[in-house]
This record gives C-alpha cells, structure tokens and sequence, in this order.
C-alpha cells in the first residue's frame, strides 16, 4: 500500500507540475493548448539528446533541456496562438494541435518511432518497512512540492503573481487599470513552458520517452483542469495529486485501465459540476 | 442557372452520383466505396462543427461504436447486415443520449478535449477491457448473410449501397440544415445566451444535434464494417481524429456539399498521395496551420462566394 501511495504521489508531482502552465492558459485564454504537450515531450527527448553532451550529468542536462525546449514554447506562443486568439479560438486550438501533430513528427522523425528508455540517474533506493522505493520518485515528490509551496508564494506575494491572478478572476478590470495583461500572462506562460519541459525530463526515467507522450499528456492535464478548475491554482495542485493518487490505485489492480479511470472520475465531476465551460 | 447551382438539392445528388460513379468505375471501385462511406462520417462531424460551432476531437468514438455495434451484433446474434447496420446506428445513438448532457454543457477547448477523453477510455473498452469478445488488437472477421441480389460481398451492390446511403444522408441533413431546428443550431453557434434569452431551452436543442451527429457517425462505422469485413480497434483510435477534421475543414465547414467535397480530398490525398508523401503526419498538421491561418471557408466556402458572386454580377448587368 505504502508503494501504491509513493507512486501516486510521483504521478501526482509531475502532473501538477505539468498541469500549472496548461491550466494557465486555459484559465487565461480559455483555448487547449496542445503545444504544451509538445514542450512536454521535446523536454524529455531533448534531456536524451543532452544527457551524453552533459556527460551523464543529469542536472546538468535537465538544465540545459528545460533552456532548449523554451524557444519552442516561445515562438509556438508569439507565432501561432498570439495571431489566432483574437480571431477565434476553434482556429486557434487547431492550429495548435496542428503545430503538435508536426512536432510529434519531427520527434519521430529525429530519434525513431519507437519508445527510448532513460536509465534511473539516482539509483539508489530507500527503504521504508521492508519495501524499497527508488530515491528518484521521493525527489520527484518532494520537489513537486517545493515548485508547489514557491508557486503559492509566488502567486501570493510577487507584483507579477498578483497581476496574473486579478487577471484570471477579472481580465477588463486588470486592463483598466492601465496594466498590459497580456505581457504578464506571456510572462506566465514560459514559466508554465518550462515546468512541463521539467515535467517531461521527471518523467522519462519512470517510464520511457515515446513521440506520443505529448497527446498523453495533454488529455491527463485536461482532466486535471476540468477536476481542479480552469486557472484555479490551488485546486490543480489538489485536483493532480488525487488524479495521480487514482491512476496509482487503479494501476495497482489493474494497470491498463489507470488512463481510463482518470476520465471516468472527470466525467464524473463534470456531471456533478454546474459551471459552463 | 447560376442560381440552380447555388441552391439547388437536386443538382447536388447529381453531382454527387455522377461524380462518384465515374470516379469508382474509372479508379477502383473498392476504394471509392471506402471515400462514400468517409463522405457520410464527414457528414455527421459537419453537424455538430458546422453548424453548431462545436469541434469534437473525439470524433472516432462514434464511428468505432458504430463499428462495433454491427461487428458485435454480426458475430454474437445474426450476421445480418441490415440489423447490423441498425445496432450500430443505435450503439452511436445511446452513447450520444449518455455522453449529451455531459458534453453539450461546454464548448470551445472544452468540448474538444471531453470527446478526447470519452474516446480514450472507449479506446480502452474495446482493445483491452472488453477484449474477450472484440478480439483486442486483432479484432474480428465477419461474414454476413445475403439475400440474392442484396448481396453485401458484392462490390458493385455494395457501391451502389453507400452511395444511395451518402444521398439519404445528405438529403436528411439538407432538410435539417433548412429546417427550424437548423437555424436555431446556427443561433446557437451566433450567440447562445441570445438564443436561450429568447426563451428556448438550448441544452436540449444541442443534445438532439449531438445524437443526430453521432448517430450518422456510428452509421459510417458500421458501413465501414460491411465493407471491410472486419472490425479492429483501429476504427476508435483516438490519434486518427486529425482524419475527420482534416476533412471537415478542408471542404467547407457548415455545408452539406462542403462535407462530401472535403471527405473526398481527404480520402484522395491520403490513398493516392501519401506514398509521395514522407512525413504524412507532418503534412496534415502544415496543412492544418494553412487552413487555420489562411483557408478557412474551405474549398466549398470559396466556390460558393464565386458562385454569389457571378450572380451578383449577373443581377447588376440585368438591372442596366
């Protein structure tokens, strides 16, 4: 049971690391935005690219990953989404997709079809009650709690937090106060880029890395967002540790159902849940 | 003329039958009876995209189900293909009744992603949960009875067949876009707080265009089924959504003729061009960004503002 809760627990960081920066746009611009699958993915195969430059030096690699897979979020942002937002959002969530649909390609198209798997970089396990859980997941936990406790603060405190969240609850209000929103919701979304590059990179070594890992996760943070609540940012941090709670359970007794249930129990809360989308 | 060609339904089929006939006679009759068949699908997304303003990304679900209500029905009932075709018309009617009210709450990114979502864990029904009996990821073969003539395994029949189905299905949807029904669905995809501020109860109204879309999906599938003769997981894959909305998009959005000319070119492009194209994904997705950014009425959209415009010009000339 202990094991079942540490890998929920595992699962549960890395979503919610990934989920911020979707959440974030979605709370902002109510549009999916599928790229963030994308910079999912390229975090993680580009951690793979590195990690021989880095010389095996997993910190170092996952830095300079997280550094490469920004100006993907960057020019996927100022060129595609920026452009069609104000136009309309159907054309600017398929051009998203579209621009995922040519990154998973590249992606195959570099490293091959087939799934690479990155090797543990921490190894060693800790032992709890006669059971071993790999010192690397106990770090993922704790620091998707660190990224947790310094986002509150972040959004709590600093002058750019406390825009983005007057932003979320009122936009015209924010704009008439003479402050452009739209520099500090971008300001956001690199920041939300490069926590799922980071999510990506946390999560290679767990499983393996495949072209379609962002389609993945971009269904699982959607599922996060409509539990937790679009740009509400406590309630995705809830909403992805008990998803990653129910994932591990069901994978406990059935592991080919874990995806599917976490869409049963969204279903559920949207039949529950009065709010239009 | 110009205005019988803008207007007129008949002039459509016509053009639809002909096309079609000389397309499979000159090419091969199989395939074309595969691209009526995806013209019927298109049809059915068309509904709920065109004309209500709602993009599913999920879209594979209905016809898998569709699929799989016939394949079922064939293998565990009887191998009749006409009761085939009706369950599997009423598997995609059921799962529009249970998945309505849930989807048609939202719209936009929303609504995209909850038929994503519903499609995974449908995906996972029939490859893993319900593998016993769907046969995984081999699926299952199906043979199914005829009846003289009515005889499914012949391929000019069953040509004849889809292609009398595609007319049914475009007329039916033709009565419904001029219908009350299919302006209010173009209220709602205006404005809908105005619609419902009119005093008109439009959960309901999307509901019903739900259903209707995933009922003449489901219909495609099983047509689908027939066909080929067999049913595999393939047909609810939820990476292929990228197929349909290609299409709905490429043709036209939001018009009957746009859905036929687009599921046409889609099918075109991916049985006659994708062994010249390397990077098929990459292709769509480029394709995709072109019609986001620069195509968006279609080819349908532009050959109908040509055609006004001849009209227009028409008109003005006459008036002199």
């Amino acid at each position: 049971m202990f094991e079942v809760i540490a890998y929920g627990l595992t699962i549960g960081g890395i979503l919610y690391i990934v989920s911020i920066g979707f959440s974030l746009t979605f709370g902002s611009m109510r549009i999916v935005n599928f790229a963030h699958g994308l910079v999912y993915a390229v975090g993680a195969y580009a951690l793979f690219a590195l990690l021989p430059v880095a010389k095996g030096n997993f910190v170092i690699a996952a830095i300079l990953a997280i550094l490469a897979s920004l100006p993907v979020s960057y020019v996927i942002e100022k060129f595609v989404i920026r452009r069609l937002y104000g136009k309309s959002i159907d054309y600017a969530i398929i051009a998203s997709y579209a621009v995922l649909l040519i990154g998973v390609d590249l992606i195959k198209w570099i490293w091959g079809a087939s799934p690479v798997p990155i090797s543990d970089p921490v190894g060693t396990s800790v032992s709890f009650f006669a059971l071993e859980i790999p010192l690397y997941r106990l770090i993922i936990i704790g620091l998707s709690f660190l990224i947790f406790i310094s986002l509150s603060i972040f959004f709590k405190k600093s002058i750019i937090g406390k825009i983005v969240v007057a932003g979320l609850a009122d936009r015209e209000a924010v704009l008439s106060l003479g402050i452009d929103i739209d520099k500090y919701f971008a300001i956001v979304f690199i920041l939300g880029s490069a926590l799922a590059s980071l999510g990506g990179i946390l999560y290679g070594p767990i499983s393996t890395i495949h072209p379609y890992m962002g389609f993945r996760i971009v269904t699982l943070c959607f599922a996060v967002v409509i539990v937790g609540g679009m740009g509400n940012l406590r309630g995705t941090a809830i909403a992805s540790y008990t998803l990653g709670m129910v994932m591990a359970v069901t994978a406990w007794y059935w592991g080919a159902a874990a995806d599917a249930m976490i869409f049963v129990v969204m279903a559920v809360v949207l039949i529950f849940r009065p709010i239009e989308l | 003329m110009l205005k019988i060609l803008n207007n007129s339904v008949a002039f459509a089929v016509g053009v639809i039958v002909v096309g079609f006939v000389v397309f499979a006679y000159s090419a091969s009759v199989n395939k074309v009876t595969d691209f009526v068949i995806f013209c019927i699908y298109v049809l059915g997304f068309d509904v709920l995209y065109g004309h209500m303003g709602r993009i599913s990304f999920g879209h594979t679900l209905y016809l898998g189900a569709g699929a799989y209500g016939a394949a079922m029905c064939a293998k565990y009932l009887v191998p009749d293909p006409f009761l085939a075709m009706a369950m599997g018309i009423a598997a995609g009617a059921f799962l529009g009744l249970i998945i309505g009210p849930i989807a048609v709450k939202t719209k936009g990114a929303a609504f995209a992603l909850i038929n994503v979502a519903f499609n995974q864990i449908g995906y996972f029904i029939v490859l893993v949960a319900l593998a016993r009996y769907t046969g995984g990821e081999d699926g299952v073969s199906l043979t199914f009875n005829s009846y003289g003539f009515v005889n499914f395994g012949n391929i000019h029949f069953l040509f004849a067949f889809c292609l009398t189905c595609l007319v049914a299905v475009y007329y039916m949807m033709h009565r419904l876009y001029g219908s009350a029904f299919g302006i209010m669905l173009l209220g709602i995809k205006e404005n809908e707080t105005r619609v419902r501020f009119l005093g008109y109860n439009t959960s309901a109204y999307k509901w019903v265009a739900f259903i209707i879309s995933t009922s003449v999906s489901a219909f495609a599938g099983s047509l689908f089924v027939i066909n080929y003769g067999f049913a595999n997981p393939g047909f609810m894959d939820p990476a292929r959504n990228v197929e349909v909305i290609f299409a709905a998009l490429i043709g036209g959005p939001g018009t009957e003729l746009g859905a036929v000319v687009g599921g046409t070119a889609y099918m075109v492009i991916s049985n006659y061009l994708a062994k010249y194209i390397a990077r098929w994904e990459m292709f769509l997705g480029a394709a995709l960004l072109i019609i986001a950014f620069g195509f968006r009425k279609g080819i349908m959209g532009y050959v109908r503002e040509l055609v006004e415009k001849r009209i227009k010009a028409n008109a003005m000339a006459a008036e002199k």
